[in-house]
């Protein structure tokens, strides 16, 4: 079932580069890396199965393969652990698959320099894991920690869960290299030195290939920061009776200027009545529990402990009330997989149905929460009054800065969708909500996406609109 | 070995928490059975089963503080240490 792009003749020379173990062409290869967990139409499945899938080991593999591709005018996306949230990976014409799961070495521990060289094929989890025997840690902790692979992170120009501490991807690598659309492999960082982290020389290409989706080129290698194990975690979660308290109070934390802050999170009414209706930690909490601020900080004991201190303090005083140990270690433990989200949702008659999760995401400013909230429920109420296969799930509001967490957010609404059912009418509608939902975005001065990307069906239409205006008044 | 138990398979009866959840064990919600009737079938569950996800899920989140952090500060006593106010 290969395109007539995908030739034996062609397969054959991927096979020459990559070698016969690392070439795939039969269906449930092909089948498996059609799509994403981003809402997909799963009744046009056919439409986005590559023709080929091929797993290289090398960048020069890597590079042989992208000049192949280019001499043949055949179609390439790179893919990394698969659960990118915008497409990014999911083979819009066909073609050819570059998986860099076997791209999954550890090259170098710097231990005086302060720096991790991988391939881009490397999970976090499976990095810290190998890193703990040295006391460091790589601090990129997206809610996909334990799937998201390095490639992919720099791909999606990622955020991250402990970014407001840490900083986010773009901030945590330092430098890599990419394979570009036309063969050649170059270093791209903050000025030439692999490892410097800052530099005033020539133009800063780093940026420009962060977050390019792979539509610039296949990153091969990669050189990433370092920083000392935490002796400490700390995570406090808050109960509030109303929004308007909650929000305020989420500013105060986050503005606390307590420097091992690591995050902060709101979760709205509409959040907290899904949680309500199917999640352990939320069902017992009394009525009055109508929104919850989570926080968690990490670094050395002397230096939690006091600032814990200090954030149960802003917490109290600005109206919460804690919510106890199990509560907030148990739920900050599970924030770092995501995948753990039931996968389930409800019919407003209450009956259960198979949903899968899906998430809108924009950076909002702090002032323009509150109606950004109202506007994007309204949205998704409209959506689920014509079709009974979405589902409100709530909306969350997370630090967004790097190293300073407060200013804007990372805002997201979180919506069930029953995908077996849908079809071409309410994949229509779904695509004009997230149209409208990044208009939104755009209209109160924010950012159609803070940690996805934005290159889907309706959001991507209103690229040029949010990067056109920039800079006009 | 113990062998088979009638009790280890049978889940106790359920007791009713709010109009769409009830609790057949300690920290370990169900959706009311009646909700799950349409679309989707609920499964029948050995309570060992329904214990061992449990405590695999418990192990998961030790696990996962202890990834991260060699150790985790509690609020509750921070909070006996200084009140925070009152
Ligand atoms: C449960 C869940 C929770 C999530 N939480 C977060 C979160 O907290 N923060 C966050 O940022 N995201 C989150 N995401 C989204 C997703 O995990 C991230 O976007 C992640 O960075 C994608 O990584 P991946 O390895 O799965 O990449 P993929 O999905 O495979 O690819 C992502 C993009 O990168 C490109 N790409 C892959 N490899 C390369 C390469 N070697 N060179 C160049 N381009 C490449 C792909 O073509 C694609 O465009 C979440 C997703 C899920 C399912």
């Amino acid at each position: 079932m290969t395109s007539i792009l995908v030739t034996d003749p062609v397969i054959d020379e991927l096979v020459a580069i990559c070698g016969p173990d690392n070439v795939f062409a039969d269906k449930s290869s092909r089948v498996n890396r059609a799509r994403v967990p981003a809402p997909f139409p799963v009744h046009r499945w056919a439409e986005h199965v590559p023709d080929v899938v091929v797993l290289p080991t090398s960048a020069e593999q890597v590079s042989e393969v992208v000049k192949l591709a280019n001499r043949h005018r055949i179609p390439v996306v790179p893919r990394a652990g698969g659960t990118g949230l915008t497409d990014g990976a999911v083979p819009l014409r066909h073609g050819i698959v570059v998986d860099v799961k076997l791209m999954n070495k550890i090259l170098e521990v710097d231990l005086d320099d302060r720096t991790v060289t991988v391939q881009p094929g490397i999970n976090m989890l499976k990095l810290n894991e190998e890193l703990r025997q040295y006391g460091v840690i790589y601090p990129d902790d997206p809610a996909s920690y334990p799937c998201s692979l390095v490639g992919g992170r720099i791909g999606t120009s990622g955020w991250s869960l402990i970014g407001g501490r840490y900083g986010h991807t773009r901030d945590l690598v330092i430098s890599f290299q990419i394979v570009l659309p036309t063969g050649e492999l170059i270093w791209v960082g903050d000025g030439g030195g692999r490892k410097v982290r800052k530099s005033s020389t020539g133009y800063q290409l780093k940026q420009l290939f962060m977050g390019h989706q792979g539509t610039l080129g296949i990153v091969t290698e990669a050189v990433l920061e370092l920083v000392p194990r935490p002796e400490a975690e700390f995570a406090a979660f808050f109960s509030y009776p109303d929004y308007e308290t909650a929000w305020r109070s989420t500013g105060a934390l986050a503005k606390s200027g307590l420097a091992t802050l690591a995050g902060v999170v709101l979760f709205d009414e509409w959040k907290l009545d899904y949680l309500r209706r199917d999640d352990e930690a939320y069902i017992p909490q009394p009525d009055d529990v109508r929104c919850v601020v989570a926080t968690a900080m990490y670094g050395t004991t002397d230096e939690v402990r006091p600032g814990a201190k200090r954030l149960l303090r802003i917490g109290k005083e600005t109206g919460g009330a804690y919510l106890g140990d199990e509560i907030s270690q148990g739920d900050w433990a599970s924030r770092h997989d995501r995948y753990a989200t039931p996968l389930h949702g409800r019919l407003r008659d209450g009956q259960v149905v198979p949903m899968s999760w899906h998430c809108e995401d924009a950076s909002i400013n702090w002032s323009k929460l509150p109606q950004v909230r109202r506007e994007w429920h309204d949205i998704v109420a409209r959506l689920g009054d014509r079709f009974r296969i979405f589902d409100d799930w709530g909306m969350f509001a997370y630090t967004n800065g790097a190293f300073k967490p407060w200013g804007d957010y990372l805002t997201e609404i979180d919506v069930g969708i029953w995908e077996q059912e849908l079809d071409d009418a309410a994949w229509d509608a779904w695509v004009t909500a997230k149209r409208d939902i990044a208009a939104v975005a755009i209209a109160y001065g924010g950012s159609i996406s803070a940690c996805h990307g934005a290159c889907r069906e309706g959001e991507v239409d209103l690229v040029p609109e949010e990067l056109g205006g920039a800079g006009t008044s | 070995m113990i062998g088979f138990r009638y009790s280890a398979q049978r889940p106790p009866d359920p007791r009713r928490i709010n109009d769409a959840v009830v609790q057949r064990f300690d920290h370990v919600y169900e959706v009311d059975p009646a909700l799950m009737r349409d679309h989707v079938r609920q499964h029948d569950f050995p309570a060992w089963d329904t214990r061992r996800i449990v405590d695999s899920r418990w192990e998961h989140l030790a696990w996962m503080h202890d990834h991260w952090a060699d150790s985790v500060i509690s609020g509750e006593e921070l909070m006996e240490d200084e009140p925070t106010g009152e």
